[in-house]
């Protein structure tokens, strides 16, 4: 899909992973800004490296993905400092510092990243606790926390620097959809809001379908599904109904 | 026979080349903690301001009891060999000689060292070993933390805070303390007991626990966070914690001779 040009935000073109137990074979896509995008696929897909991928995690690929027209392979270590800023990361299983309370989780990018004083950080991490319902658990530490209360702690330590590109892996795994409504809805504000983008890398690509503008599915390496919600909502594309629907027999098979 | 020559040649050829192997990865490490030194203009003192006054409160003053009490016993020990033993030479003016020579110079800054790395080099491997598991550390780098001056700065200040505090109280501790005890057996009024002392110190022992304050405070941390940082799994967390507490004890006696030698050789 193409967007405006002053509208591009990440472009990936022709990413080739092998050797792992994922890969990637020649994957293509550009991400714009405002965009909200859902990728999926089964285990082994390839969907996993999408986010650290775009994150600059790893360096260990073929191809290009450009920032700004900027190879970020090539970025220097300044450079990717910057770069860095400009997206969030929920990343699976939460990676929430252990020896920090929610409130030190949620403060330590602004701490890091900002100029803020102590009082402008101290406001903003309070209005991030209220908003996702944290203010009971605001000084315990992650090891008493409740799975929706980490995903939402994780979220907003995520979104505390307010970035152009929010990265998210698997985010309601072992989680219990009744108590994830309140990450849903804020992600929903999240994704309407203009001119931020969303990254989802998940199995359960229904969950996003009031959230998401664009899905994409991958299936051993490649992209086999590029389309709108609505194209996505039709089911036309098999792959795309053979998962959705879990069905076992069509173009995949179960390993 | 000469399987079993060939056999234990290889044996040595495999160990040469591992120690060969970690000396090139830990000099990776040292560079790339030399390179990090760029992102320090982008480094909020703030946010590593809680690391350093936790790290110094567990290596500093938690450890203090500890420290005290085998300053004191050591110390004794000491005092009591060096008056029972030292008249019957007719050498009982060089106490205050020896008490510097054994307890300054080499025992205070050597056990307290020993002490930091078996409380808090353990600590510092473990606690990094497990945040790696646990993908803390790589969510610090995606929030653009650079990791080294971030995890590795904090815990070097405080190491070097603390060591360097908790070998002045050990020294105190053992002079005095061991002397109160020695009087228990023996009597040596405390102005002479005093006075020796301060004859015996030079400036050269003061400069020399400053150097050895230094090296250790650098060196523990540096060490048990490169070993921290090491597991891949959560099976090899106890074998690195392991490796990080014997390698930073072999590297603290190595430099304490090679601190001796340089200063008193």
């Amino acid at each position: 899909m193409e967007c405006e040009e002053i509208k591009q935000l990440i472009e990936v073109k022709n990413v080739t992973i092998e050797g792992g137990k994922q890969n990637l074979r020649n994957v293509s896509f550009n991400l714009c800004l405002g965009e909200d995008v859902v990728f999926f696929g089964a285990e082994d897909s390839g969907i996993d490296y999408i986010c650290p991928l775009l994150a600059h995690a790893f360096e260990d690929y073929s191809g290009e993905v450009l920032y700004k027209e900027q190879h970020i392979k090539h970025m220097d270590f300044v450079e990717v400092h910057n770069f860095r800023k400009i997206f969030g990361y929920l990343q699976r299983g939460y990676a929430l510092i252990s020896n920090m309370t929610v409130y030190e989780n949620i403060a330590l990018p602004l701490r890091y990243h900002t100029d803020l004083s102590e009082r402008e950080i101290h406001e903003l991490v309070d209005s991030l606790i209220v908003y996702l319902h944290l203010s009971h658990c605001r000084d315990l530490r992650p090891v008493i926390l409740t799975q929706s209360e980490m995903l939402r702690t994780a979220f907003a330590r995520a979104v505390a620097l307010d970035p152009d590109m929010l990265l998210i892996e698997h985010p309601l795994e072992g989680q219990c959809l009744w108590n994830a409504q309140i990450f849903l809805q804020a992600l929903q504000n999240r994704a309407f809001a203009p001119n931020k983008t969303v990254i989802v890398v998940t199995y359960q690509p229904l969950v996003y379908i009031d959230i998401a503008t664009r899905f994409i599915m991958l299936h051993e390496g490649s992209i086999v599904f590029d389309g709108t919600k609505e194209e996505f909502e039709t089911f036309e594309n098999e792959y795309v109904k053979q998962f959705v629907d879990v069905l076992p027999y069509g173009p995949m098979t179960l390993r | 026979m000469m399987q079993i020559i060939k056999k234990n040649i290889f044996i040595i050829i495999q160990k040469i080349d591992g120690i060969i192997r970690g000396i090139a990865d830990f000099n990776a490490y040292m560079k790339a903690i030399v390179r990090s030194f760029r992102s320090l203009r982008y480094l909020k003192i703030r946010s590593l301001y809680s690391i350093a006054v936790n790290q110094t409160r567990f290596t500093g003053i938690d450890a203090l009891p500890l420290v005290s009490w085998i300053a004191l016993l050591l110390g004794a020990t000491v005092i009591i060999q060096a008056t029972t033993n030292f008249p019957k030479y007719g050498i009982e003016s060089f106490i205050g000689n020896l008490l510097v020579i054994i307890i300054a110079r080499e025992l205070g800054p050597l056990v307290t060292a020993l002490i930091v790395v078996a409380r808090s080099g353990s600590a510092i491997a473990a606690e990094i070993a497990t945040q790696t598991q646990n993908r803390e550390i790589l969510s610090l780098e995606l929030m653009g933390i650079d990791t080294r001056m971030y995890i590795i700065l904090p815990r070097i200040v405080a190491s070097f805070v603390a060591i360097f505090t908790l070998i002045i109280i050990f020294d105190i501790i053992a002079f005095f303390g061991g002397y109160l005890i020695a009087l228990t057996s023996v009597y040596i009024p405390m102005g002479t007991f005093t006075q020796t002392l301060l004859d015996a110190f030079t400036f050269n022992d003061l400069l020399v626990t400053i150097t050895k304050s230094i090296i250790y405070g650098v060196l523990i941390p540096l060490i048990c966070c490169y070993y921290g940082l090491k597991p891949k799994s959560s099976f090899e967390i106890p074998i690195f914690v392991s490796k990080a507490v014997i390698r930073t004890l072999l590297v603290i006696f190595i430099i304490n001779a090679v601190i001796s030698i340089l200063f008193y050789f």
